[in-house]
């Protein structure tokens, strides 16, 4: 196919169609209304279900549903519709079932505004609802990002029969670029026989199927417990993606960034270049599983003198970036989170000052 | 063959087709010929990359911008500065009025009817080939008719802002162009121009257009780009 011009809100619901994706269910908010706007033209041609929930905290649960059934289940939504959706998000991840999350991010906290924001890093990352479980998460530094991301996002959901989610800011739904989409995805899970409540005439197994997130005896809860975190261990093994800019030269700073943010960087860092100064720039592709070991290693190389993290948000992947460079360089912050975007021009003096 | 636009025109088009940008260009374009040039942003759907964010270089240039008041220039409101409706009244030898995407960005016009009724306005229908929806005529002429209906005004001519961004080739220029002449053949309605950035075209390719050129510049940058 041709290449298209896309909002990344469009080729976000695009791509839920190509993944096979045939319901979705969401409420609108601004930055990420264009995703209902256009799959409410696009699923119907394609047979399949848009329906507008009475709250996020109702289409939390219509996702539940459809996941526990089996079906290829999406929403969308910004920052506050996260938070409404999130208790829904902790029972999805308790009963393991499939289903993605997109978060076009949008200031905070509270209603804050409709403007980018990288704030809810620590929602995505580190819970968001209760209870011990994660979400796998990726971050889009574009369309073409956000689509091939999207696309993934349904396998990686299925493979780990949770939840996934695509954190993208609130440019990166609003913005156009050229786009082109991969093939169709075609895979159907295999296992979905064991689990899904399909009803017993669509299944080739007898088994009965119970979706639950409640488990009153003792043992089994520390079991279910025992079985997400074996499966977050696994994708710390299999899932991490990340790119390193500039990486092969001898760069005095090591950047950390993501989304949008990177893009300002990435500018940043090419600035630098032409005025004989190397910086790179670790971009984190996955939140969680985060890029533990190629922080460590892209911090400790010896020419890096530290490691600052800019974000859209007051200091959140930091903390992360911190663990993992685990104090062998000092590491700095530099994050605005009110909307407006910092300019390559105001990197390159916070990276000069570090100099 | 010039660029030839008085009065009130309307910008209106599908969502993203460049309806924004192309005001912008045009309004730049007039005013680079001595016209009195207005502005007046309309749009109440789309949250970012809107004619407010261009208001400083347009201003700097002598055109006068209308939009909401500084304090709600980033809010999720359906707000429309009482002054669009006084610019109707009384337009300047230009006063480009840029609308909303698709049917429900053009609503607000009806909200304009009783100013615009017996005034001869001009409405600009925006196609980018390369957009979602408008990629063939059928499409075309259905946004076309959904704008119509939602403004209660008639389309009078079509513009070809064909583009892929940074990646637009003059190949891109002309199958745009080749779309929207079939449109406007069908429609019964001019093709008034098409958009190119500069340096894309050739005298050659100019030859191939019955219509003029406007030039774009891109207003909206994306945060990343050098200044």
């Amino acid at each position: 196919m041709a290449k298209v011009l896309m909002k990344g809100n469009e080729a976000i619901g695009e791509a839920a169609i190509r993944a096979g994706c045939k319901n979705y269910f969401a409420y609108p908010i601004t930055p990420q209304s264009e995703v209902a706007e256009y799959l409410v033209k696009r699923l119907p041609e394609e047979g399949g279900v848009f329906l507008q929930g009475e709250s996020e905290v109702a289409v939390g649960y219509m996702i539940f549903g459809a996941a526990g059934a089996g079906e290829r289940v999406m929403t969308t939504s910004s920052s506050p519709g996260i938070s409404l959706m999130s208790e829904a998000i902790s029972y999805i991840a308790a009963a393991q079932c499939p289903a993605v999350f997109v978060n076009i991010v949008r200031g905070g906290p509270g209603l804050g505004g409709i403007l980018p924001s990288q704030g809810d890093y620590f929602q995505a990352t580190k819970g968001g609802g209760h209870g011990d479980y994660h979400l796998l998460v990726m971050a889009p530094d574009g369309v073409q990002e956000a689509v091939e991301m999207t696309m993934q996002a349904f396998t990686l959901a299925e493979k780990y029969r949770g939840p996934v989610m695509i954190m993208g800011d609130g440019l990166i739904g609003q913005m156009m670029e050229p786009v082109e989409f991969p093939d169709d995805l075609k895979t159907e899970p295999t296992n979905k026989d064991d689990w899904a409540t399909s009803g017993m005439d669509f299944r080739k197994s007898k088994k009965r199927n119970l979706v639950k997130s409640l488990f009153l005896d003792p043992t089994a809860l520390n079991d279910n417990n025992l079985a997400l975190k074996a499966k977050y261990e696994q994708m710390k093994k299999e899932e991490v993606q990340f790119e390193l800019y500039n990486g092969d030269t001898d760069y005095q700073i090591l950047i950390t960034s993501y989304g949008t943010m990177s893009r300002v960087c990435r500018t940043a860092i090419d600035m630098l270049k032409e005025e004989g100064i190397e910086v790179a720039m670790l971009r984190p592709k996955t939140l969680f599983p985060f890029p533990e070991k190629a922080v460590f290693e892209a911090a400790c190389k010896d020419s890096c003198k530290a490691v600052i993290s800019i974000e859209m948000s007051m200091g959140q992947m930091v903390e992360d970036v911190e663990r993992c460079v685990k104090g062998r360089r000092p590491v700095e912050f530099y994050g605005e989170c009110g909307g407006d975007i910092p300019s390559p021009e105001k990197i390159i003096d916070i990276i000069k000052g570090l100099l | 063959m010039g660029l030839d636009f008085t009065g009130i025109v309307v910008v209106a088009g599908n969502y993203g087709s460049g309806k924004t940008e192309t005001a912008i260009n045009l309004a730049v374009a007039c005013r680079r010929t001595g016209m009195a040039v207005n502005i007046a942003d309309l749009d109440l759907v789309n949250p970012y990359f809107r004619t407010r964010e261009a208001r400083i270089p347009l201003e700097a240039m002598g055109i006068q911008v209308i939009l909401p008041d500084r304090q709600y220039m980033f809010a999720d409101l359906p707000i429309l500065a009482p002054a669009v409706a006084d610019i109707i009244r009384q337009p300047s030898d230009l006063t480009i009025l840029d609308a909303g995407g698709d049917d429900v960005g053009v609503t607000v016009l009806g909200a304009l009817a009783s100013v615009l009724q017996n005034r001869p306005v001009r409405m600009l229908q925006v196609i980018n080939a390369f957009r979602p929806f408008t990629g063939d005529v059928a499409g075309c002429i259905k946004i076309k008719q959904e704008i119509e209906t939602s403004a209660k005004l008639n389309v009078t001519g079509l513009v070809s802002n064909a583009n892929l961004m940074d990646e637009t080739s003059a190949r891109h220029i002309h199958q745009g162009y080749d779309l929207v002449k079939s449109v406007a053949d069908h429609a019964q309605v001019p093709l008034e121009f098409i958009t190119a950035s500069p340096g894309i075209l050739t005298e050659s390719d100019l030859a191939h257009f019955s219509c003029p050129v406007l030039p774009i510049d891109r207003k909206l940058l994306f945060p990343w780009k050098r200044a």
